[in-house]
């Protein structure tokens, strides 16, 4: 059995640990909130989006590989077996760790993806933790975002967004890929793979097919590529903010659960501190008693 | 009471406005562009500017962002990466920005880099020539 002196540094030592955890959930307790009223804020700008690409985008008409918007949206990829297709990864982690599984999920699930059979792949990292992952594993990052995990803003999607569509005009990737985190609901997230670019999805070409040619407004090569790059900076905010309500909310999680975990240790230590030193005390009852009964008969 | 149709406008980071409208002006790439209600169908690029609308007779002015305006069955969805009221435009942050990319504009630096300066400065010095334009009253 241990000594009492070995539990008490224990005792203390797992409480110093909670003070630093419990504070840590206080902290991404306080940011999940901030996190997940932005992401809120974004969800309506988000949503009519990604139902305006779908509408009036994909059924926009050809109008030539020439424009900038036309090959962001249908790209060149319509006759490309999958695994001739260039692909660009962004990966959005964390800039910490702590986080319970919420870095490892990403990293696991953006790892299977590059090491598909494939030409030739691109890689951006945002966060610190996905950046020393790859860089441990010998992996070529092409760029890295650094403070945009921590603090997303829009200035800092349009810097990810011009990174990643300079190859993509300049014919040197066929396809961009999103990797983050989604939030289904408040206690469920789920490292998604998403196609960035080029806009258009297959599956939303199949619909119903009641759409008809919007008239735009000056020119439909205009309208294109004004709006086009505005619909890929909103993406990525977009995943930049559902990531970071993510990611504070994996935290406020692991925090939670190692808090827990070590009131659970408390109460195991302070039972068996307890009986050491009550199997002390008796012993030294029994010491007392056996010296007095000793000096007793000697008399 | 004049024809209404509905509006939503959508920042990245806030709804700005959702309701009925009477009229509606966007900076397109090529000038404004009105709409009144039961408009043809039409998808409208913007540009950095000044989009006015009126609900009930009083006229109201937003500053946006790049983005674009899908007008369908009476219905204008605005969205763009930015909307401020021009009372609500940040005059020293728009100085500090304009400085910050005049800077980087003197320095050398790649063409792509170059662009981003450009754009940054431009939008700094719209957001500043509107908040002048707002305290002068008009």
């Amino acid at each position: 059995m241990a000594s009492l002196s070995e539990l008490q540094e224990r005792i203390s030592s797992i409480k110093d640990t909670m003070k630093i955890t419990n504070a840590m959930y206080m902290i991404s307790s306080n940011k999940m909130r901030k996190a997940r009223e932005s992401l809120s804020n974004t969800e309506p700008y988000f949503s009519t989006l990604e139902d305006i690409i779908a509408s009036v985008l994909t059924h926009a008409p050809e109008v030539s590989h020439e424009v900038f918007g036309d090959s962001i949206i249908h790209g060149h990829i319509s006759n490309m077996p999958e695994e001739r297709r260039r692909k660009g990864f962004v990966v959005m982690t964390a800039d910490k760790g702590l986080a319970g599984s919420y870095n490892h999920n990403i990293l696991k699930l953006a790892e299977k993806a590059i090491k598909e059979p494939r030409r030739s792949y691109k890689l951006y990292v945002v966060g610190h933790v996905g950046e020393a992952y790859f860089r441990a594993r010998h992996y070529n990052i092409d760029e890295t975002f650094h403070y945009t995990a921590q603090n997303p803003s829009l200035g800092r999607a349009r810097n990810i967004a011009r990174a990643i569509m300079e190859p993509f005009m300049n014919n040197e990737l066929d396809e961009i890929y999103l990797i983050y985190t989604r939030m289904i609901s408040a206690v469920e997230m789920e490292p998604v793979i998403t196609r960035l670019l080029p806009l258009s999805r297959e599956d939303y070409a199949d619909t119903d097919g009641s759409y008809t040619d919007v008239p735009m407004f000056p020119s439909p090569e205009a309208v294109l590529s004004s709006v086009a790059p505005t619909c890929v900076v909103g993406y990525i905010y977009s995943a930049l903010i559902e990531a970071y309500c993510c990611e504070q909310n994996a935290r406020v999680n692991a925090m939670q659960a190692a808090t827990d975990a070590g009131q659970e240790m408390l109460h195991d230590l302070s039972i068996q501190y307890n009986r050491v030193r009550q199997a002390r005390i008796t012993q030294e009852i029994t010491e007392v008693a056996a010296g007095a009964k000793a000096l007793k008969r000697a008399k | 009471m004049a024809n209404t149709f509905n509006l939503k406008i959508y920042a990245t980071d806030k709804v700005v406005y959702d309701g009925e409208c009477e009229y509606l002006a966007l900076p397109a790439t090529d000038g404004e562009y009105a709409i009144l209600a039961n408009h043809e169908r039409v998808l409208v690029a913007m540009v950095m500017g000044e989009s006015k609308y009126t609900v009930d007779g009083e006229k109201k002015i937003l500053f946006t962002g790049s983005g674009f305006c899908y007008f369908n069955d009476n219905n204008a969805v605005i969205i763009v990466d930015t909307a401020e009221r021009p009372d609500e435009i940040d005059e020293r942050r728009a100085e500090e920005a304009k400085l910050r990319a005049e800077e980087r504009l003197r320095q050398k630096q790649s063409k792509n880099d170059f662009y981003s300066s450009q754009a940054a400065l431009s939008r700094a010095l719209s957001r500043m020539q509107e908040a002048a334009r707002h305290k002068r009253g008009i």
